[in-house]
């Protein structure tokens, strides 16, 4: 198991290397000055060129590259963020939490309802539950996120007005009590939270769906009906426990997707999460703060993976020796 | 089925509780015992917080190494004080100066000199006294090289601040120009007691350092900020006009998406919205909670023709374009009555605007009859003209994401195309569309330029600045730039204004850009939110003033 642990901690390595290397060279290839883009018309050529000295970047290219991966693989320096001002590392860790919670809640709304009607569907499979279920997941996943988002807030927000149509948190939430500030974030978090989830339940409720008709034909599944267990323990305990190998990669694969999924979240929610910063980071072209984002985005599909790999070798030792 | 629904059920329950519940403990702090009867007449109430949304962050608290832009300005400009405060009344004259930490000020030398005498009671929010030595800093740090900071230009001229006494400061001209106390006064005054701490090297890099170390002089101060989110500004107790600020707190809330603001409005999470679009301003109006602020905006937009591409290199070729572009009807149909034709890139409501210029009509016979006589002709018959076997066809570019310049662009592709001209519309990444027009590898553009009270063009128009990227139609003309010149060295404003109208004249002939529109920047705001005074360039202009009455 260590062998096999090591083996894809390598690779995981140098994965996270080509991406970033990529990254690196490829935003040098998209048209746009940082320099003028974030200090304005009015510079003069000197007082760019000033600039670009501060910065580094009136450095070659590859000694520019030379320069952050040392900084980055030496002292886990990953820059100052051209636009902010600030270390990359301080303007990460300022939107990460965000994220986190955006996207684990998500993940349970995606999760949770996809069982929910995945697993309905297969026990109704071919009765109108089932076709409803069908149709019902495909029009959720075939819905653009940014359009549910735009219709939950004009539902809860403004026709039906409950919910914020956006924010972490309320202006004074500060001076809440733990509870009353935790209640707060739910309530700012529900409907982020429930278009993110939703919008993607629907494709996974259709997996799950499939996954359990297979097992459910399965001899083991007769035998244990023949030794007369209950029809909801059967599917619960037996059925799923071998249907949700598949879901344990899929699960893992869409960790990254979530970050990617949240940006235009974040954008139509006000959410101060990563989604948020990388769209402005690249709108500034501010290089360094892209590659930190595009590390940290990184890392989680090479996180996710590993957990899969890890997971699945778990559950099934063969693929151990792969 | 029915055990889903009933989960389905309990959940939407627990979630309306919820929510019910969270809905009944928002809190603002409104000063309590404040009568309501009082409220609702125009005597300024004190206290309270007002809740406004901004689609982009603050960029920092240090003004002379965060990247500029409107957000970070509105902020800037009350928490720390200028010299003097520059005022919104220059329809009929240069704009005046106020007193602000400066209480007077006068020229000697020639106008070589120029003395500020400061407030005796200004301090900083810590309570040590603004002093002359703070000018003088502030200056050299503005100067400084390490530092780069990006209108440093504007102090080129000022060749030494010298401290006479504590509230006394001199500075030292090295010519006598017009704008020489624009100059003076650009920039905030910083604290050097708190930043001298940290060398001018580091400050590029140490942006959190400053708002660790923040300490202001305006009306307000800042209470907290949280990066992605809020800043909120507080009242600044020691701020010298007693009385002033009336509200307690002012909460500027990042909403990315503008599409939210209406309905933030609507249901009270914002109390002010500084930029609404114009499809959005009669449902703000419709709700009689809320009220729209129509402002003109210092803003022209216009089609920017490269100047230095073979098709637009003839001033005659571009004034057939302009009279082929519908102008008024593209106003009328984009803009409603929130915009109107603009003349000349002096606005119509700037003093030095020259009045006596007609704008070109439409006119696509008059095009198409100084294109012929220029030598373009549809040989054949494909309805564009063509000259030496090219056709008149050319990209025209817009940036993406703003629908109202991509829907002019196929306006005016639909207009020209009856003069026997194709353009191809094409929206570009803002980026892109900034580095085209900066290389100069572009054919024509959908731009637009804000101009500051000082009216100086010559950024956009004089060839020194073509090199440098923000003359982007590429425009040379040695009789533009010896006016630009001279309009810049008079002794004061208003000796500039026959150079002025000389320089307006001369662009409306050339047309170097045909000039699409001027437009109004749409303040959406609560009404009991009160005293609210938006300038053409300042949301928060007298945001000292603002007042807020209480809920319900």
């Amino acid at each position: 198991m260590t062998g096999f642990l090591l083996r894809r901690l390598a690779a995981s390595l140098l994965l996270l290397l080509l991406v970033l290397t990529l990254t690196f060279f490829i935003l040098r290839l998209i048209p746009g000055d940082p320099i003028r883009l974030f200090e304005g018309q009015r510079l003069t050529l000197e007082q760019q060129q000033r600039l670009k000295r501060i910065y580094g970047l009136d450095r070659p290219l590859l000694e520019q590259y030379g320069v952050w991966l040392s900084s980055v693989a030496l002292r886990a320096d990953w820059g100052t963020s051209l636009s902010q001002q600030r270390p990359v590392s301080a303007a990460l860790m300022d939107a990460l939490p965000a994220t986190a919670v955006l996207a684990s809640a998500a993940l349970g709304v995606e999760y949770a309802a996809a069982l929910l009607l995945g697993v309905a569907a297969a026990r109704r499979r071919r009765t109108a539950v089932d076709h409803g279920i069908r149709v019902g997941s495909l029009l959720l996943y075939s819905q653009p996120p940014f359009w549910l988002g735009l219709m939950a807030i004009l539902l809860f927000s403004y026709v039906w007005p409950i919910l914020p149509a956006g924010h972490m948190h309320s202006v004074d939430s500060d001076l809440l009590s733990p509870a009353g500030r935790l209640l707060d974030l739910l309530r700012h978090l529900l409907l982020p939270a429930l278009v993110m989830g939703l919008a993607t339940a629907g494709g996974t409720a259709r997996f799950v769906r499939a996954n359990l008709l297979e097992v459910m034909g399965q001899d083991y599944i007769r035998a244990a009906r023949a030794k007369g267990l209950s029809e909801l323990r059967v599917v619960w305990v037996h059925g799923m426990r071998n249907a949700a190998v598949p879901l344990i990669q899929l699960f893992s694969l869409s960790l990254p997707a979530l970050l990617s999924g949240s940006l235009i979240i974040e954008v139509v929610f006000s959410w101060p999460g990563l989604g948020q910063l990388t769209f402005n980071a690249i709108l500034a072209r501010d290089y360094p703060l892209i590659l930190g984002a595009t590390a940290l985005s990184a890392v989680l599909v090479v996180a996710g993976n590993l957990l899969a790999d890890l997971l699945h070798a778990l559950v099934d030792p063969r693929a151990r020796d792969a | 089925m029915l055990k889903k629904l009933r989960i389905l059920r309990a959940a939407s329950l627990a979630l309306l509780l919820t929510a019910g519940l969270l809905a009944s403990c928002r809190a603002r702090d409104e000063q309590p015992g404040a009568a309501p009867a009082a409220a609702k007449s125009e005597v300024p109430r004190r206290g309270g917080t007002a809740v406004t949304g901004w689609v982009a962050e603050p960029g920092g608290v240090n003004e002379l190494i965060v990247p500029s832009s409107q957000v970070t300005n509105e902020l800037l400009f009350r928490i720390y004080g200028h010299l003097m405060e520059e005022q919104a009344d220059f329809e009929e004259h240069p704009p005046t100066l106020k007193p602000q930490l400066a209480k007077s000020w006068e020229f000697s030398d020639g106008h070589k000199t120029l003395t500020f005498h400061l407030r005796e009671d200004a301090v900083w929010s810590d309570g040590v006294p603004i002093t002359a030595e703070d000018v003088r800093w502030t200056w050299q740090a503005q100067t400084n090289p390490d530092i780069a900071w990006d209108s440093t230009d504007q102090k080129r001229w000022i060749t030494d601040v010298e401290v006479v006494d504590p509230h006394t400061v001199r500075m030292h001209f090295s010519r006598v120009y017009a704008k020489q106390i624009l100059d003076a006064n650009e920039g905030v005054i910083l604290p050097k007691h708190a930043w001298e701490k940290l060398p001018f090297s580091r400050w590029r890099q140490s942006n959190d350092w400053f708002k660790a170390h923040l300490v202001s002089d305006g009306p307000f101060t800042i209470g907290s900020w949280k990066p992605g989110q809020e800043v909120v500004l507080q009242r600044n107790e020691r701020y010298y006009e007693k009385g002033l600020p009336y509200l307690d707190r002012v909460v500027m809330r990042l909403v990315p998406d503008q599409a939210s603001f209406p309905t933030q409005l609507a249901n009270g999470e914002l109390d002010f919205a500084p930029q609404l679009t114009p499809g959005d301003a009669p449902r703000v109006k419709a709700n009689p909670q809320l009220e729209v602020i129509p402002v003109w905006f210092n803003l022209y937009v216009g089609v920017v023709w490269n100047n230095d591409n073979r098709l637009f290199s003839d001033p005659e070729v571009r004034r057939a374009l302009t009279l082929g572009i519908d102008r008024q009807t593209i106003v009328e149909t984009l803009l409603g009555s929130y915009g109107r034709m603009a003349i000349s890139p002096i606005l119509t409501m700037v003093w030095a605007h020259d009045k006596s210029i007609e704008p070109w009509p439409y006119d696509p016979a008059e095009a198409r009859r100084i294109l012929a006589a220029k030598g373009w002709r549809d040989t054949n018959g494909d309805g564009v003209l063509e000259r030496d076997g090219k056709p008149f066809a050319f990209e025209l570019l817009s940036n993406a994401g703003n629908q109202t310049r991509a829907d002019a662009t196929v306006m005016i592709q639909d207009q020209l195309k009856k003069v026997g001209i194709r353009a191809e519309p094409l929206q570009v990444e803002f980026n892109t569309l900034l580095t085209k027009t900066t290389d100069g590898t572009f054919e024509a553009a959908i731009m637009g330029y804000s101009l500051d009270t000082s009216l100086d063009i010559s950024t956009n128009f004089h060839s020194r600045w073509i090199k440098d990227g923000s003359n982007n139609s590429r425009y040379r003309n040695p009789e533009m730039d010896r006016l630009l010149d001279t309009a810049a060295s008079q002794p004061d404003m208003l000796a500039e204004r026959p150079y002025l109208d000389q320089i307006q004249r001369i662009l409306h002939r050339d047309q170097p850009l045909t000039l699409l529109w001027e437009s109004q920047r749409l303040s959406g705001k609560n009404k009991r939110l009160r005293n609210v005074k938006p300038t053409h360039n300042w949301s928060f202009f007298n945001l000292k003033e603002w007042w807020i009455e209480p809920r319900g």
